[in-house]
Protein backbone atom coordinates (compact mmCIF):
# COMPACT_ATOMS: atom_id res chain seq x y z
CA UNK A 1 0.00 0.00 0.00
CA UNK A 2 1.61 3.31 -0.91
CA UNK A 3 2.02 6.12 1.33
CA UNK A 4 -1.16 8.40 -0.31
CA UNK A 5 -3.17 5.63 0.40
CA UNK A 6 -2.19 4.95 3.70
CA UNK A 7 -2.60 8.01 4.95
CA UNK A 8 -5.74 8.19 3.70
CA UNK A 9 -6.74 5.41 5.99
CA UNK A 10 -5.11 6.89 8.79
CA UNK A 11 -6.87 10.61 8.45
CA UNK A 12 -9.67 9.04 8.29
CA UNK A 13 -9.14 7.66 11.77
CA UNK A 14 -8.25 10.58 13.22
CA UNK A 15 -10.90 12.42 11.83
CA UNK A 16 -13.26 9.92 12.96
CA UNK A 17 -11.93 10.86 16.65
CA UNK A 18 -12.06 14.16 15.79
CA UNK A 19 -15.93 13.96 15.01
CA UNK A 20 -17.21 12.19 17.78
CA UNK A 21 -15.49 14.30 20.09
CA UNK A 22 -17.19 17.52 18.62
CA UNK A 23 -20.43 15.67 17.99
CA UNK A 24 -19.88 15.03 22.03
CA UNK A 25 -19.28 18.53 22.92
CA UNK A 26 -22.32 19.60 20.42
CA UNK A 27 -24.69 17.69 22.16
CA UNK A 28 -23.47 18.04 25.94
CA UNK A 29 -23.67 21.82 25.53
CA UNK A 30 -27.27 21.53 24.16
CA UNK A 31 -28.20 19.32 27.81
CA UNK A 32 -26.46 22.12 29.14
CA UNK A 33 -28.24 25.08 27.96
CA UNK A 34 -31.65 22.83 28.08
CA UNK A 35 -31.09 22.42 32.01
CA UNK A 36 -29.89 25.85 32.64
CA UNK A 37 -32.58 27.25 30.87
CA UNK A 38 -35.06 25.31 32.72
CA UNK A 39 -32.99 26.36 35.90
CA UNK A 40 -33.47 29.70 35.58
CA UNK A 41 -37.24 29.45 34.77
CA UNK A 42 -37.47 27.26 37.76
CA UNK A 43 -35.65 29.52 40.11
CA UNK A 44 -38.28 32.32 38.87
CA UNK A 45 -41.29 30.34 39.69
CA UNK A 46 -40.19 29.56 43.34
CA UNK A 47 -39.24 33.18 43.84
CA UNK A 48 -42.62 34.30 42.67
CA UNK A 49 -44.15 31.32 45.20
CA UNK A 50 -42.28 32.79 48.49
CA UNK A 51 -43.31 35.30 50.61
CA UNK A 52 -41.85 38.01 47.81
CA UNK A 53 -45.59 36.27 46.05
CA UNK A 54 -47.34 38.07 49.17
CA UNK A 55 -49.19 40.46 46.78
CA UNK A 56 -50.89 37.74 44.99
CA UNK A 57 -52.47 36.73 48.54
CA UNK B 1 -28.68 -25.09 62.21
CA UNK B 2 -25.38 -24.88 60.83
CA UNK B 3 -24.74 -23.73 57.08
CA UNK B 4 -23.94 -27.01 56.09
CA UNK B 5 -27.41 -28.53 57.23
CA UNK B 6 -29.14 -25.52 55.89
CA UNK B 7 -27.01 -25.69 52.58
CA UNK B 8 -28.38 -29.41 51.98
CA UNK B 9 -32.32 -28.01 53.37
CA UNK B 10 -32.47 -25.72 50.53
CA UNK B 11 -31.09 -28.23 47.79
CA UNK B 12 -33.45 -30.90 48.70
CA UNK B 13 -36.50 -28.73 49.33
CA UNK B 14 -35.55 -27.18 45.23
CA UNK B 15 -34.42 -30.80 44.03
CA UNK B 16 -38.01 -32.36 45.61
CA UNK B 17 -40.00 -29.22 44.43
CA UNK B 18 -38.22 -29.86 40.51
CA UNK B 19 -38.59 -33.63 40.51
CA UNK B 20 -41.92 -33.94 41.61
CA UNK B 21 -43.67 -32.52 38.72
CA UNK B 22 -40.46 -32.86 36.26
CA UNK B 23 -41.97 -29.69 34.32
CA UNK B 24 -38.77 -27.94 33.82
CA UNK B 25 -36.64 -30.68 33.46
CA UNK B 26 -38.44 -32.50 30.93
CA UNK B 27 -38.65 -29.10 28.80
CA UNK B 28 -35.35 -28.15 28.99
CA UNK B 29 -34.35 -31.60 27.80
CA UNK B 30 -36.85 -31.69 24.69
CA UNK B 31 -35.27 -28.28 24.23
CA UNK B 32 -32.36 -29.58 23.77
CA UNK B 33 -32.85 -32.61 21.67
CA UNK B 34 -34.97 -30.16 19.38
CA UNK B 35 -31.95 -28.16 19.55
CA UNK B 36 -29.38 -30.76 17.98
CA UNK B 37 -32.11 -31.21 15.52
CA UNK B 38 -32.43 -28.18 14.21
CA UNK B 39 -28.77 -27.72 14.39
CA UNK B 40 -27.99 -30.63 11.75
CA UNK B 41 -30.67 -28.48 9.12
CA UNK B 42 -29.29 -25.05 10.13
CA UNK B 43 -25.87 -26.13 9.07
CA UNK B 44 -26.05 -29.16 6.44
CA UNK B 45 -26.11 -27.05 3.36
CA UNK B 46 -23.91 -29.35 1.58
CA UNK B 47 -24.51 -33.18 1.19
CA UNK B 48 -22.27 -35.17 3.56
CA UNK B 49 -20.85 -31.87 5.35
CA UNK B 50 -18.98 -32.32 7.88
CA UNK B 51 -19.77 -30.82 11.60
CA UNK B 52 -16.94 -32.42 13.36
CA UNK B 53 -14.87 -28.78 14.08
CA UNK B 54 -18.87 -27.87 14.90
CA UNK B 55 -19.73 -29.99 18.07
CA UNK B 56 -18.05 -28.62 20.69
CA UNK B 57 -20.26 -25.01 19.89
CA UNK B 58 -23.40 -26.60 18.83
CA UNK B 59 -23.16 -28.85 22.31
CA UNK B 60 -22.25 -25.58 24.60
CA UNK B 61 -24.42 -23.12 22.89
CA UNK B 62 -27.42 -25.90 23.38
CA UNK B 63 -26.69 -25.66 27.35
CA UNK B 64 -26.12 -22.79 27.71
CA UNK B 65 -29.58 -21.95 26.03
CA UNK B 66 -31.33 -24.36 28.02
CA UNK B 67 -29.70 -23.00 30.98
CA UNK B 68 -30.89 -19.59 30.23
CA UNK B 69 -34.32 -21.28 29.91
CA UNK B 70 -33.99 -23.36 33.29
CA UNK B 71 -33.16 -20.03 35.36
CA UNK B 72 -35.76 -18.13 34.24
CA UNK B 73 -38.44 -20.45 35.22
CA UNK B 74 -36.77 -21.64 38.38
CA UNK B 75 -36.66 -18.44 39.73
CA UNK B 76 -40.02 -16.75 38.27
CA UNK B 77 -41.55 -19.64 39.64
CA UNK B 78 -40.10 -18.55 43.19
CA UNK B 79 -40.90 -15.33 43.25
CA UNK B 80 -44.15 -15.39 42.32
CA UNK B 81 -44.56 -18.39 45.37
CA UNK B 82 -43.05 -16.07 47.65
CA UNK B 83 -40.00 -18.71 48.18
CA UNK B 84 -37.43 -16.59 48.17
CA UNK B 85 -39.10 -14.39 50.61
CA UNK B 86 -39.41 -16.21 52.99
CA UNK B 87 -35.85 -17.85 52.89
CA UNK B 88 -34.70 -14.21 53.87
CA UNK B 89 -36.63 -13.89 56.93
CA UNK B 90 -34.76 -17.32 58.21
CA UNK B 91 -31.37 -16.69 59.50
CA UNK B 92 -29.53 -18.10 56.76
CA UNK B 93 -26.28 -16.83 55.34
CA UNK B 94 -26.95 -15.59 51.64
CA UNK B 95 -24.07 -17.28 50.77
CA UNK B 96 -25.35 -20.39 51.78
CA UNK B 97 -28.60 -19.68 49.75
CA UNK B 98 -26.22 -18.81 46.45
CA UNK B 99 -23.96 -22.28 47.10
CA UNK B 100 -27.60 -23.98 47.45
CA UNK B 101 -29.20 -22.66 44.28
CA UNK B 102 -26.05 -23.03 42.34
CA UNK B 103 -25.85 -26.62 43.62
CA UNK B 104 -29.76 -27.31 42.46
CA UNK B 105 -29.08 -25.41 38.99
CA UNK B 106 -26.10 -27.86 38.49
CA UNK B 107 -27.53 -30.83 39.33
CA UNK B 108 -30.10 -29.77 36.59
CA UNK B 109 -28.03 -29.52 34.41
CA UNK B 110 -26.06 -32.91 34.96
CA UNK B 111 -29.15 -34.14 34.63
CA UNK B 112 -29.95 -33.04 31.45
CA UNK B 113 -26.39 -33.33 30.11
CA UNK B 114 -27.07 -37.53 30.87
CA UNK B 115 -29.27 -37.32 28.55
CA UNK B 116 -28.24 -34.75 26.13
CA UNK B 117 -24.90 -35.75 25.54
CA UNK B 118 -25.07 -40.22 24.34
CA UNK B 119 -27.56 -38.82 21.57
CA UNK B 120 -25.78 -35.82 21.03
CA UNK B 121 -22.73 -38.09 20.46
CA UNK B 122 -25.25 -40.44 18.49
CA UNK B 123 -25.70 -37.45 16.31
CA UNK B 124 -23.04 -35.75 15.11
CA UNK B 125 -19.30 -37.33 16.74
CA UNK B 126 -18.16 -39.83 14.78
CA UNK B 127 -15.26 -41.28 16.49
CA UNK B 128 -15.54 -42.48 19.83
CA UNK B 129 -14.10 -40.66 22.26
CA UNK B 130 -14.13 -43.10 25.09
CA UNK B 131 -10.67 -43.06 26.00
CA UNK B 132 -10.96 -39.21 26.38
CA UNK B 133 -13.85 -39.54 28.73
CA UNK B 134 -12.49 -38.81 31.68
CA UNK B 135 -10.92 -35.16 30.45
CA UNK B 136 -14.24 -34.78 28.82
CA UNK B 137 -16.10 -34.89 31.95
CA UNK B 138 -13.54 -32.63 33.90
CA UNK B 139 -13.86 -29.87 30.94
CA UNK B 140 -18.26 -30.76 31.21
CA UNK B 141 -17.95 -30.40 35.09
CA UNK B 142 -15.58 -27.16 35.41
CA UNK B 143 -17.79 -25.47 32.41
CA UNK B 144 -21.15 -26.45 33.83
CA UNK B 145 -19.78 -24.71 37.43
CA UNK B 146 -18.91 -21.45 35.54
CA UNK B 147 -22.02 -21.44 33.86
CA UNK B 148 -24.68 -22.40 36.79
CA UNK B 149 -22.78 -20.02 39.20
CA UNK B 150 -22.71 -16.88 36.74
CA UNK B 151 -26.41 -17.76 36.23
CA UNK B 152 -27.28 -18.48 39.51
CA UNK B 153 -25.86 -14.70 40.60
CA UNK B 154 -27.18 -12.73 37.32
CA UNK B 155 -30.90 -14.23 37.62
CA UNK B 156 -31.29 -13.36 41.15
CA UNK B 157 -30.65 -9.81 40.08
CA UNK B 158 -32.81 -9.85 36.93
CA UNK B 159 -35.44 -11.75 38.75
CA UNK B 160 -36.15 -8.31 40.74
CA UNK B 161 -36.33 -5.92 37.45
CA UNK B 162 -38.99 -4.84 35.48
CA UNK B 163 -38.27 -7.07 32.35
CA UNK B 164 -36.95 -9.95 34.52
CA UNK B 165 -36.54 -12.95 32.14
CA UNK B 166 -35.87 -10.64 28.93
CA UNK B 167 -32.76 -9.55 30.50
CA UNK B 168 -30.94 -12.47 31.82
CA UNK B 169 -29.64 -13.41 28.52
CA UNK B 170 -28.25 -9.68 27.79
CA UNK B 171 -26.52 -9.79 31.25
CA UNK B 172 -25.32 -13.95 31.18
CA UNK B 173 -24.18 -13.97 27.91
CA UNK B 174 -21.28 -11.25 27.33
CA UNK B 175 -20.29 -12.56 30.69
CA UNK B 176 -19.75 -16.77 29.62
CA UNK B 177 -18.21 -16.47 26.69
CA UNK B 178 -14.93 -16.57 27.82
CA UNK B 179 -16.34 -20.02 29.25
CA UNK B 180 -18.09 -20.78 26.10
CA UNK B 181 -14.35 -20.43 23.83
CA UNK B 182 -12.63 -22.15 26.16
CA UNK B 183 -15.15 -25.14 26.76
CA UNK B 184 -15.91 -25.21 23.32
CA UNK B 185 -12.10 -25.46 22.06
CA UNK B 186 -11.70 -28.45 24.52
CA UNK B 187 -14.85 -30.43 23.29
CA UNK B 188 -14.23 -29.93 19.43
CA UNK B 189 -10.87 -31.24 20.38
CA UNK B 190 -11.80 -34.15 22.17
CA UNK B 191 -14.18 -34.79 19.59
CA UNK B 192 -12.55 -34.35 16.48
CA UNK B 193 -9.37 -35.98 17.15
CA UNK B 194 -8.59 -37.01 20.87
CA UNK B 195 -7.10 -34.81 23.13
CA UNK B 196 -4.49 -35.54 26.09
CA UNK B 197 -4.56 -33.53 28.86
CA UNK B 198 -1.33 -31.53 28.31
CA UNK B 199 -3.50 -29.96 25.30
CA UNK B 200 -6.12 -29.38 26.99
CA UNK B 201 -4.43 -28.00 30.26
CA UNK B 202 -4.24 -24.51 29.37
CA UNK B 203 -8.20 -24.57 28.85
CA UNK B 204 -9.07 -26.60 31.70
CA UNK B 205 -6.95 -24.28 33.77
CA UNK B 206 -8.40 -21.34 32.35
CA UNK B 207 -11.60 -22.93 33.29
CA UNK B 208 -10.94 -23.29 36.76
CA UNK B 209 -9.76 -20.13 36.77
CA UNK B 210 -13.00 -18.87 35.78
CA UNK B 211 -15.06 -20.88 38.66
CA UNK B 212 -12.75 -19.55 41.48
CA UNK B 213 -12.97 -15.95 40.41
CA UNK B 214 -16.70 -15.97 40.10
CA UNK B 215 -17.34 -17.95 43.25
CA UNK B 216 -15.51 -15.45 45.06
CA UNK B 217 -16.98 -12.66 43.29
CA UNK B 218 -20.35 -13.91 43.86
CA UNK B 219 -19.60 -14.80 47.71
CA UNK B 220 -18.50 -11.05 48.07
CA UNK B 221 -21.63 -9.62 46.13
CA UNK B 222 -24.36 -12.06 46.54
CA UNK B 223 -26.02 -10.41 50.29
CA UNK B 224 -26.24 -7.39 47.51
CA UNK B 225 -27.67 -9.28 45.05
CA UNK B 226 -30.43 -11.15 46.63
CA UNK B 227 -31.03 -7.32 48.56
CA UNK B 228 -32.80 -6.18 51.84
CA UNK C 1 -5.08 23.92 42.59
CA UNK C 2 -8.79 24.41 42.07
CA UNK C 3 -8.38 26.73 39.20
CA UNK C 4 -5.40 24.13 37.56
CA UNK C 5 -8.02 21.06 38.10
CA UNK C 6 -11.20 22.98 36.41
CA UNK C 7 -12.95 21.34 33.27
CA UNK C 8 -11.88 23.92 31.23
CA UNK C 9 -7.94 23.55 31.55
CA UNK C 10 -8.53 20.06 31.82
CA UNK C 11 -9.19 19.96 28.31
CA UNK C 12 -6.80 22.43 27.53
CA UNK C 13 -4.14 20.23 29.20
CA UNK C 14 -5.53 17.31 27.50
CA UNK C 15 -5.25 19.09 24.02
CA UNK C 16 -2.40 20.53 24.76
CA UNK C 17 -0.84 16.58 25.21
CA UNK C 18 -3.23 15.11 22.57
CA UNK C 19 -1.64 17.28 19.99
CA UNK C 20 1.74 17.39 20.61
CA UNK C 21 1.84 13.55 20.71
CA UNK C 22 0.20 13.70 17.80
CA UNK C 23 2.85 15.93 15.54
CA UNK C 24 5.33 13.80 17.30
CA UNK C 25 3.91 10.47 16.41
CA UNK C 26 3.79 11.70 12.57
CA UNK C 27 7.26 13.28 12.39
CA UNK C 28 9.33 12.35 14.40
CA UNK C 29 9.00 8.71 14.80
CA UNK C 30 9.85 6.81 12.37
CA UNK C 31 7.68 4.97 9.61
CA UNK C 32 7.17 1.24 10.66
CA UNK C 33 9.20 -0.97 9.33
CA UNK C 34 6.82 -3.86 9.35
CA UNK C 35 4.42 -4.77 6.54
CA UNK C 36 1.73 -1.97 7.74
CA UNK C 37 3.92 0.86 7.32
CA UNK C 38 2.27 3.96 7.42
CA UNK C 39 -1.51 2.86 8.86
CA UNK C 40 0.94 2.12 12.00
CA UNK C 41 0.25 5.70 12.93
CA UNK C 42 -2.85 5.07 13.38
CA UNK C 43 -1.81 3.09 16.42
CA UNK C 44 -0.57 6.72 18.36
CA UNK C 45 -4.48 7.45 19.07
CA UNK C 46 -5.69 3.61 19.06
CA UNK C 47 -4.07 2.21 21.69
CA UNK C 48 -4.27 5.49 24.07
CA UNK C 49 -8.14 5.22 23.48
CA UNK C 50 -8.17 1.73 24.17
CA UNK C 51 -6.16 1.73 27.55
CA UNK C 52 -8.34 5.30 28.60
CA UNK C 53 -11.67 2.77 28.10
CA UNK C 54 -10.31 0.13 30.51
CA UNK C 55 -9.30 3.02 33.23
CA UNK C 56 -12.79 4.73 32.59
CA UNK C 57 -14.42 0.95 33.32
CA UNK C 58 -11.86 0.56 36.11
CA UNK C 59 -12.92 3.50 37.87
CA UNK C 60 -16.19 2.13 37.46
CA UNK C 61 -15.21 -0.84 39.74
CA UNK C 62 -13.52 0.90 41.82
CA UNK C 63 -16.59 3.60 42.05
CA UNK C 64 -19.05 0.33 42.31
CA UNK C 65 -17.41 -1.21 45.64
CA UNK C 66 -17.11 2.27 47.41
CA UNK C 67 -20.98 2.39 46.62
CA UNK C 68 -21.71 -0.91 48.09
CA UNK C 69 -19.75 -0.21 51.58
CA UNK C 70 -20.97 3.32 51.59
CA UNK C 71 -24.63 3.15 49.82
CA UNK C 72 -23.79 6.67 48.95
CA UNK C 73 -25.53 7.13 45.70
CA UNK C 74 -22.66 9.45 44.91
CA UNK C 75 -20.87 6.51 43.85
CA UNK C 76 -23.45 5.00 41.90
CA UNK C 77 -23.37 8.48 39.99
CA UNK C 78 -19.58 8.09 38.94
CA UNK C 79 -19.92 4.64 38.25
CA UNK C 80 -22.05 5.14 35.65
CA UNK C 81 -21.07 8.31 34.20
CA UNK C 82 -17.58 6.16 33.82
CA UNK C 83 -19.64 3.32 31.77
CA UNK C 84 -21.02 5.75 29.49
CA UNK C 85 -17.81 7.45 28.81
CA UNK C 86 -15.99 3.90 28.76
CA UNK C 87 -18.58 2.88 26.12
CA UNK C 88 -17.82 5.96 24.15
CA UNK C 89 -14.33 5.35 23.95
CA UNK C 90 -14.76 1.78 23.29
CA UNK C 91 -16.54 2.10 20.20
CA UNK C 92 -13.91 4.73 19.11
CA UNK C 93 -11.47 1.56 19.59
CA UNK C 94 -13.79 -0.25 17.51
CA UNK C 95 -13.91 1.91 14.94
CA UNK C 96 -10.23 3.15 14.61
CA UNK C 97 -9.30 -0.62 15.03
CA UNK C 98 -11.42 -1.49 11.92
CA UNK C 99 -9.82 1.36 10.30
CA UNK C 100 -6.39 0.11 10.63
CA UNK C 101 -7.92 -3.19 10.22
CA UNK C 102 -8.76 -2.26 6.52
CA UNK C 103 -5.08 -0.45 6.55
CA UNK C 104 -3.66 -3.47 7.20
CA UNK C 105 -5.10 -6.60 5.87
CA UNK C 106 -7.84 -5.23 3.40
CA UNK C 107 -10.95 -5.70 5.46
CA UNK C 108 -13.23 -4.58 7.61
CA UNK C 109 -13.60 -7.23 10.31
CA UNK C 110 -11.47 -9.37 11.35
CA UNK C 111 -12.42 -11.91 14.17
CA UNK C 112 -9.13 -10.67 16.08
CA UNK C 113 -7.88 -10.53 19.69
CA UNK C 114 -8.57 -6.44 19.72
CA UNK C 115 -11.48 -5.79 17.88
CA UNK C 116 -13.45 -8.83 19.62
CA UNK C 117 -12.20 -8.23 23.18
CA UNK C 118 -13.51 -4.90 22.79
CA UNK C 119 -16.99 -6.08 20.96
CA UNK C 120 -17.49 -7.95 24.17
CA UNK C 121 -16.85 -5.01 26.36
CA UNK C 122 -19.24 -3.13 24.93
CA UNK C 123 -22.15 -5.45 24.98
CA UNK C 124 -20.95 -6.29 28.77
CA UNK C 125 -21.52 -2.53 29.67
CA UNK C 126 -24.73 -1.86 27.24
CA UNK C 127 -25.98 -4.54 29.01
CA UNK C 128 -24.89 -2.41 32.48
CA UNK C 129 -26.38 0.18 30.47
CA UNK C 130 -30.12 -2.03 30.25
CA UNK C 131 -30.00 -3.62 33.68
CA UNK C 132 -30.01 0.39 35.16
CA UNK C 133 -33.34 1.21 32.93
CA UNK C 134 -35.21 -1.60 34.08
CA UNK C 135 -34.29 -1.17 37.64
CA UNK C 136 -37.19 1.79 39.03
CA UNK C 137 -35.84 2.48 42.45
CA UNK C 138 -32.87 4.25 43.26
CA UNK C 139 -30.83 2.70 45.45
CA UNK C 140 -31.87 -1.25 44.64
CA UNK C 141 -30.85 0.09 40.80
CA UNK C 142 -27.46 1.68 41.90
CA UNK C 143 -26.89 -1.98 43.92
CA UNK C 144 -27.95 -4.24 40.81
CA UNK C 145 -25.89 -2.25 39.22
CA UNK C 146 -22.75 -2.09 41.25
CA UNK C 147 -22.67 -5.67 41.19
CA UNK C 148 -22.92 -6.14 37.86
CA UNK C 149 -20.11 -3.02 37.14
CA UNK C 150 -17.80 -5.75 39.70
CA UNK C 151 -18.19 -8.75 37.84
CA UNK C 152 -17.72 -7.26 34.56
CA UNK C 153 -15.12 -5.59 35.07
CA UNK C 154 -13.20 -8.59 36.44
CA UNK C 155 -14.85 -10.62 33.05
CA UNK C 156 -12.63 -7.68 30.90
CA UNK C 157 -9.16 -9.03 31.32
CA UNK C 158 -10.75 -12.80 31.64
CA UNK C 159 -12.00 -11.85 28.06
CA UNK C 160 -8.89 -10.37 26.75
CA UNK C 161 -7.13 -13.82 27.95
CA UNK C 162 -9.51 -16.05 26.38
CA UNK C 163 -9.31 -14.35 23.19
CA UNK C 164 -5.50 -14.26 23.16
CA UNK C 165 -4.71 -17.30 24.69
CA UNK C 166 -7.28 -19.51 23.70
CA UNK C 167 -7.53 -20.13 19.71
CA UNK C 168 -10.68 -20.60 18.85
CA UNK C 169 -11.44 -24.65 17.97
CA UNK C 170 -8.47 -26.26 15.89
CA UNK C 171 -8.12 -23.99 13.16
CA UNK C 172 -7.93 -20.75 14.80
CA UNK C 173 -7.25 -17.71 12.43
CA UNK C 174 -4.42 -15.82 14.20
CA UNK C 175 -3.99 -12.64 12.80
CA UNK C 176 -0.75 -10.97 14.21
CA UNK C 177 -1.37 -6.88 15.50
CA UNK C 178 2.47 -6.62 14.59
CA UNK C 179 3.14 -3.52 16.72
CA UNK C 180 5.85 -5.72 18.86
CA UNK C 181 8.65 -3.63 20.54
CA UNK C 182 8.63 0.29 19.90
CA UNK C 183 11.58 2.50 19.16
CA UNK C 184 12.23 4.88 21.18
CA UNK C 185 10.35 8.27 19.95
CA UNK C 186 7.50 5.92 19.28
CA UNK C 187 7.31 5.07 22.63
CA UNK C 188 7.44 8.78 23.83
CA UNK C 189 4.71 9.68 21.18
CA UNK C 190 2.86 7.02 22.15
CA UNK C 191 3.28 8.08 25.68
CA UNK C 192 2.51 11.74 25.47
CA UNK C 193 -0.73 10.61 23.58
CA UNK C 194 -1.98 7.93 26.11
CA UNK C 195 -1.26 11.52 29.03
CA UNK C 196 -3.65 13.37 26.91
CA UNK C 197 -6.12 11.17 26.68
CA UNK C 198 -6.21 9.68 30.05
CA UNK C 199 -6.70 13.80 30.67
CA UNK C 200 -9.17 14.32 28.71
CA UNK C 201 -11.41 11.29 30.15
CA UNK C 202 -10.56 12.81 33.37
CA UNK C 203 -12.17 16.02 31.79
CA UNK C 204 -15.08 14.49 30.26
CA UNK C 205 -16.09 12.95 33.87
CA UNK C 206 -15.85 16.40 35.69
CA UNK C 207 -17.98 17.67 32.74
CA UNK C 208 -20.23 14.83 33.20
CA UNK C 209 -20.71 14.83 36.89
CA UNK C 210 -21.34 18.86 36.19
CA UNK C 211 -24.23 18.22 33.96
CA UNK C 212 -25.69 15.68 36.57
CA UNK C 213 -26.12 17.95 39.06
CA UNK C 214 -27.63 20.02 37.23
CA UNK C 215 -29.73 17.86 36.64
CA UNK C 216 -30.21 17.41 40.15
CA UNK C 217 -30.86 20.77 40.79
CA UNK C 218 -33.51 21.16 38.42
CA UNK C 219 -35.18 18.08 39.49
CA UNK C 220 -35.02 19.89 42.80
CA UNK C 221 -36.42 22.64 41.85
CA UNK C 222 -39.08 21.15 40.28
CA UNK C 223 -39.79 19.27 43.26
CA UNK C 224 -39.89 22.54 45.22
CA UNK C 225 -42.77 23.47 43.05
CA UNK C 226 -44.50 20.24 43.72
CA UNK C 227 -44.66 19.21 40.33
Amino acid sequence: MSIEEAARFVAAAYAVILAVLILYFIITARRVNVLKRDMELLEQEVERRQPGGASEG
Amino acid sequence: MSSGRQFMAILRKDLIRELRTREMLISMILFVLLAMVIFHYAFTVKEGADLTFFTGGMLWVTFIFAMLLGLNRSFAQEKDERCLDGLLLCPVDRVTIFLAKTAGNLIFLLIIQVVAVPIFTLFFVQRSYAGDLLQFLIVLLLADLGICALGTLLATISMNTRSRDLLLPIIFLPLIVPVLIAATGATTLIFAEGASFGSLLARVLFLLGFDAVFMVAAYGTYDFAIGE
Amino acid sequence: MKKLISAPSLFMGAGVFLVVGLLLGFWWAPVDASSMGFSQKIFYYHAPIAETALVAFGISFVAAILYLRSQDLKWDRLGFVCVRLGLLFSVMVMITGMIWGKASWDTWWAWEPRLTTFLLVCFLYIAYWVLRSVVEEEQRRATYAAVFAIIAFIDVPITFFATRFLPEGLHPVVITTGDTGMEGSMFASFFISMIGMTLLLVALIRSELVVESLKDRVADLKHKIGG
